[in-house]
């Protein structure tokens, strides 16, 4: 009984080694252990054989049945594994098809310039405020301190609606408007459209952009207004961007200053984008001019404050190395998609 | 204000290169548009002597000439002009030379006669009969005397300086003069400033038995200084004048003319010259005109004046328009012989209006307008007294008439050094501050932390502490300046709902493949009749700018859906296959017209899709998609635009509320566009959704029991909205109907004529038990026959 069971055994084990499927490993299972299966036969000998030898039986047999079991397993595993490989190596596709997807459409540059600048001054806790199109000579002037007949009023050339109704030239004129509404500390940002009657060309276009800044509060001064511009120049140009002061003149601020920062693209050695200098300008800023504090009831003995007013279209342009701003409105679908 | 070197160092040591000059200018606040070496203009231009002429045989206007050109052999050029001869001496272009008009010259062979260069013209040389007597010739310039041959011609036409073109900003008029310049760049460099000092030999005679001078408006003529000058010698100014007035771009005429507009380039105050006879009564009258009164100006051009207008006047009539231009009756005439000069302060406001209602500006009527200094009348006037003087051109009376009612007294300013140190945010020293600003010509002491400072009278813009900041600022170097956080307790960077409700929408819109463009706010006074708009439409009543650049941009729009015509049809036109765009912006809407009150700004979204796949139903996803970002539910009904598709336009409704119109575009709109394709265009009223925000979503338990799909087709009429079929089956199905979707739409073969089959599948669900077959049974009977009555009846 033992040799038969060794037999068996053996048996099973080289029938499952020339299986070829897990169907034929099923058959071998039946064969072997299934209820007519041979190991079942043997085993209904059991009682023919003595007391002393039955348990001894019993147990070879069982281990028999555990080792056939245990071959069946590897056997089917490993037949599993093979059909899984060949399953995925039929499966494969090629990966240099481009993916299936649904095509994102974008913003403006001059709107996604936009987003970014607002990210930045929201981070340093600047409220983003908007401000009429249509002004009044007072807001867009006056109160600016560019009184009737000035002559500063010869640096915009202003489109008229009415006598005293205006497309503003600058976002400066909502600078008053929050004055007026709001309580120092202000911290605001205005965006938005300005008008100015220059014939359109590659760099001038009537209707434009700016980003209007103001912080009025006690004790600010002109190095936190470099300060804040500094922050700004780094995230939109570059962690390495240098900003420059130069000495100009605006009617609503007092000192004031144009803000130059170094090339983004020659890092301020002079090259073809920066007309050899080193350094773009991109904005005017200065401290709030005293009279229009006052003008707004803010006393400028008390609060200091600074504005800017950033060119956003330069800024689009120049980032990006449009060569000319009519681009910006034309909307040629093969520009935007750059974007 | 473009001043010459030359001209400059006559007032002020100028120690540094002219480059490094412009730099350092601009550091101080005048910022420089322009600085040519006049050097550059030429390269080997050289003085030829012509040694020999002889004729070109292969042609009859070509001569062939030897030249002295100092290199030892005479050097051959052939000329076509036919002024030159033998013995003259002319400017000669050599091998690889450069003229001012851009051209290269290299020896070449001029019809089989080798030509090493070219003889020059005055116009070759971009030299003026002004500038060089003979210039104008029409040949080659034939120079004076007996240069050497060899020498440089920019040796010859003393073309050896730089014009600098400094911008001046509108807060500093007092240099819009070379001396004010001068006097900037003396502090600047730290170097000494020396203006001239006027003196002047004078003859005795009484000035007010030749004329008298009556003031009779003083607020806009604070002071009116008259001269008279006798014996007038017109003759050509010298060479340094002329090149000083040419620099400043300004154009010699005489000796008298040339002075006066020189000492305006110099001091920065304008100066006019009456040809004494010609004021008559010998009366000067400085008022204000009469309403229609009419003058004919230097330039010929007659004026009709009104009575905001100052004059110069005789006894009869105006002679000049103050500030602004002289009149034709009284210049200054080949045979004058005895002259009244003017030096007048006019207020800057009257000027600046009479000059832009006349039309006319000038280099003096722009320093009047930028703002004149009173005190400078006097030195301006005793300055070209002294030019007339030095070039013999006129014998000057003694007598001065200076009309004025009281100078200005000083002004004097006290700031802290603290406070100016507490807005720049630096620490200078106060006696620091006090040198920069007695450098800077302003009269400073220091006493403890208040600096007190007399403002002179050219500084009129230094009004408050923070101007002094200013000046102690540009001339102490911005560089100083060190950018620092600012000190201040934390805030909280907000934006508007509105740009909330923006943003939300554009990155809804660029998910779905849609692009944002930018438009002009303005239209074209047209545009809006191409939408054949009823007369009464909100749409119709336009703002129009009163000065715009051209009728294309006249009007304020009060629809965008022109402006996104415009775009689709550009793209279109240059064969783009698809586009989906949108735009978020204002529409102009006045309460009233004229305008009274400003308009209201409403903010606007336009939509515009053309190209394969998109019809109208893609252009409605996007409205729905919209709509719903902003938490609106609408119904839609048909629209009656008159520009859109009769049959596939809607408006999307919030109770009586439009929000949105949109669908594809009428053919004979597309015509009007140039547009050749199905094109679908929509304007959402962004104004009207801003208080609809979606609602916080509220968890809704998942189903615990499974859910029954059921078909369903229909038979109805063509024109039964499906939206109707679908209101009839949801209120049939009542609280167990969990959808209900449209899936085939069929009219063809096998349907009757007028009819359509439409094809739903309608899932129910209930939250409490699974469905029975029976519960399913009553629902769905219920539901068909509803939808019978409405006339929809089952497929069998």
């Amino acid at each position: 009984m033992k040799q038969k069971l060794e037999e068996i055994k053996v048996q099973a084990k080289a029938a499952l080694e020339a299986a070829d499927s897990t169907q034929a490993v099923d058959e071998i299972r039946v064969k072997f252990l299934g209820k007519k299966g041979e190991l079942t036969a043997i085993l209904k000998q059991m009682g023919s054989l003595s007391p002393e030898e039955r348990p001894v039986m019993g147990q070879l047999a069982n281990e028999v049945r555990g080792e056939i079991e245990e071959a069946i397993a590897v056997s089917l595993k490993e037949m599993k594994a093979k059909a899984q490989t060949a399953r995925l190596e039929k499966e494969a596709v090629d990966i240099s098809i481009s993916g299936k997807r649904k095509e994102n459409g974008s913003l403006h540059p001059i709107n996604s310039a936009l987003e970014d600048l607002i990210d930045i001054f929201r981070s340093m806790g600047f409220d983003v405020v908007d401000g009429p199109e249509v002004e009044t000579e007072y807001y867009n002037f006056e109160a600016l301190n560019v009184p009737a007949d000035h002559p500063a009023r010869d640096m915009q050339d202003t489109f008229y609606l009415t006598d005293s109704m205006l497309l503003r030239t600058q976002t400066s004129a909502t600078q008053i408007r929050t004055m007026e509404s709001r309580k120092p500390p202000i911290r605001m940002i205005a965006p938005g459209r300005v008008y100015r009657s220059d014939d359109v060309d590659a760099t001038h276009s009537p209707v434009f952009h700016q980003v209007e800044g103001l912080v009025v509060d006690k004790g600010i001064t002109m190095c936190d207004l470099k300060g804040t511009l500094e922050q700004m120049a780094r995230e939109i140009y570059g962690k390495d961007t240098k900003v420059k002061f130069r000495p100009s003149f605006f009617p609503f601020t007092e000192p004031s200053v144009e803000v130059d920062v170094s090339c983004s693209e020659c890092g301020g050695k002079g090259c073809r984008v920066c007309k050899g200098s080193g350094w773009i300008e991109i904005l005017g800023a200065g401290m709030v001019h005293p009279r229009v504090l006052a003008g707004c009831g803010i006393d400028p003995e008390v609060y200091s404050g600074f504005a800017f007013g950033i060119g956003l279209d330069r800024l689009t342009t120049t980032r990006h190395k449009i060569s000319d701003i009519r681009l910006l409105f034309e909307n040629d679908m093969r520009f935007l998609k750059q974007f | 204000m473009k001043v010459s070197l030359e001209q400059l160092k006559r007032y002020v040591e100028i120690n540094v290169e002219p480059l490094e000059l412009c730099d350092r200018m601009v550091m101080a606040g005048f910022e420089v548009e322009e600085a040519i070496n006049t050097a550059d203009t030429m390269d080997r231009v050289v003085v030829g002597k012509i040694l020999k002429i002889t004729p070109h045989e292969n042609s009859d206007h070509l001569v062939i000439c030897q030249l002295d050109v100092g290199e030892g052999e005479p050097v051959q050029i052939v000329t076509g002009a036919n002024n030159v001869f033998e013995g003259a001496f002319v400017p000669a272009a050599l091998h690889n030379s450069h003229l001012p008009n851009g051209m290269n010259i290299k020896s070449g062979k001029l019809r089989g006669v080798i030509s090493n260069g070219m003889l020059c013209s005055g116009e070759e040389l971009k030299i003026t009969e002004e500038e060089y007597e003979g210039a104008s010739v029409n040949g080659i310039l034939i120079l004076k005397g007996e240069p050497k041959p060899g020498t440089d011609m920019r040796e010859v036409l003393g073309l050896n300086d730089w014009i600098i073109d400094f911008k001046i900003t509108a807060n500093r008029p007092d240099c819009q003069s070379v001396l004010g310049i001068a006097r900037e760049i003396g502090v600047v460099l730290g170097t000494k400033f020396v203006p001239p000092v006027p003196t002047y030999k004078t003859i005795k005679g009484d000035i007010n038995e030749k004329i008298s001078v009556e003031v009779k408006n003083f607020e806009l003529c604070p002071r009116y200084i008259g001269r008279y000058v006798k014996n007038i010698k017109l003759a050509p100014s010298p060479d340094w004048m002329k090149r000083s007035l040419i620099a400043s771009g300004m154009r010699p005429i005489n000796n008298i003319v040339d002075i006066t507009n020189f000492v305006m380039l110099e001091t920065g105050q304008p100066l006019h010259a009456f040809d004494y006879r010609d004021i008559k009564g010998g009366k000067i009258i400085v008022r204000t005109a009469q309403n229609g009164e009419k003058m004919t100006t230097l330039d010929g051009k007659e004026h009709t004046l009104n009575d905001s207008m100052l004059v110069i006047a005789d006894a009869n009539e105006p002679s000049c328009m103050a500030g602004i231009m002289g009149g034709l009756n009284s210049e200054i005439k080949e045979d004058t012989s005895e002259l009244f000069l003017e030096s007048a302060k006019f207020k800057r406001d009257s000027v600046r209006r009479t000059a832009r209602a006349l039309g006319i500006r000038t280099e003096s009527s722009a320093r009047y307008e930028r703002g004149t200094d009173i005190m400078n009348t006097k030195y301006a006037s005793d300055r070209a007294l002294q030019l007339i003087d030095e070039l013999g051109a006129g014998e000057i009376y003694e007598g001065v008439i200076d009309c004025n009612n009281g100078l200005p007294e000083e002004r004097n300013l006290s700031t802290s050094v603290q406070k100016i140190n507490g807005l720049l945010g630096l620490e200078i020293s106060g006696q620091k501050m006090c040198d920069i600003l007695n450098s800077l010509h302003i009269p400073t002491t220091l006493e403890g932390d208040t600096l007190n400072s007399k403002i002179p009278s050219f500084r009129d813009d230094i009004e408050f502490m923070a101007d002094i900041a200013e000046e102690v600022m540009r001339i102490y170097g911005y560089d100083h300046i060190k950018g620092s956080p600012m000190n201040a307790q934390v805030l909280r960077g907000t934006i508007t709902p509105e740009r909330a409700l923006d943003n939300k929408i554009k990155s809804v819109l660029c998910a779905d493949g849609m692009y944002e463009i930018t438009t002009y706010s303005f239209i074209s006074n047209h545009a809006i009749d191409v939408l054949g708009l009823p007369e009464e439409d909100k749409r119709n009543q336009i703002i129009y700018i009163r000065n715009p650049l051209g009728d294309e941009y006249s009007a304020m729009r009060t629809q965008l859906t022109t402006s996104m015509l415009t775009v689709l049809a550009t793209n279109i036109n240059r064969k783009i296959p698809s586009a989906r765009l949108f735009e978020v912006s204002k529409r102009f809407m006045p309460k009233a017209l004229p305008l009274t009150e400003q308009p209201d700004e409403l903010k606007t979204l336009s939509l515009g899709l053309y190209g394969e796949g998109e019809d109208f139903f893609t252009l409605k996803g996007e409205v729905e998609q919209v709509l719903e970002t902003c938490g609106v539910t609408a119904k839609y009904v048909r629209a009656e635009e008159p520009y859109l598709h009769p049959g596939r336009s809607a408006k999307a409704m919030v109770g009586e509320k439009v929000v949105a119109v949109f669908g594809e575009l009428h053919p004979e709109t597309a015509e009007k566009f140039g547009i050749d394709t199905r094109v679908y265009v929509a304007e959402v009223y962004l104004d009207m959704l801003l208080n609809t925000e979606k609602p916080l979503v509220i968890y809704q338990p998942l189903p615990k029991f499974p859910a029954v799909n059921r078909d369903l087709a229909l038979l109805c009429d063509r024109q039964m909205p499906v939206g109707d079929l679908i209101e009839i089956i949801t209120k049939a199905a009542g609280k167990s109907l969990e959808n209900v979707a449209l899936f085939d739409i069929y009219e063809g073969a096998q349907i009757p004529d007028g009819k359509k089959s439409v094809a739903f599948n309608i899932t129910l669900r209930s939250k409490e038990a699974t469905l029975t077959d029976e519960q399913v049974e009553s629902i769905m009977n219920k539901v068909i026959s509803k939808l019978s009555a409405a006339g929809a009846e089952l497929r069998r």
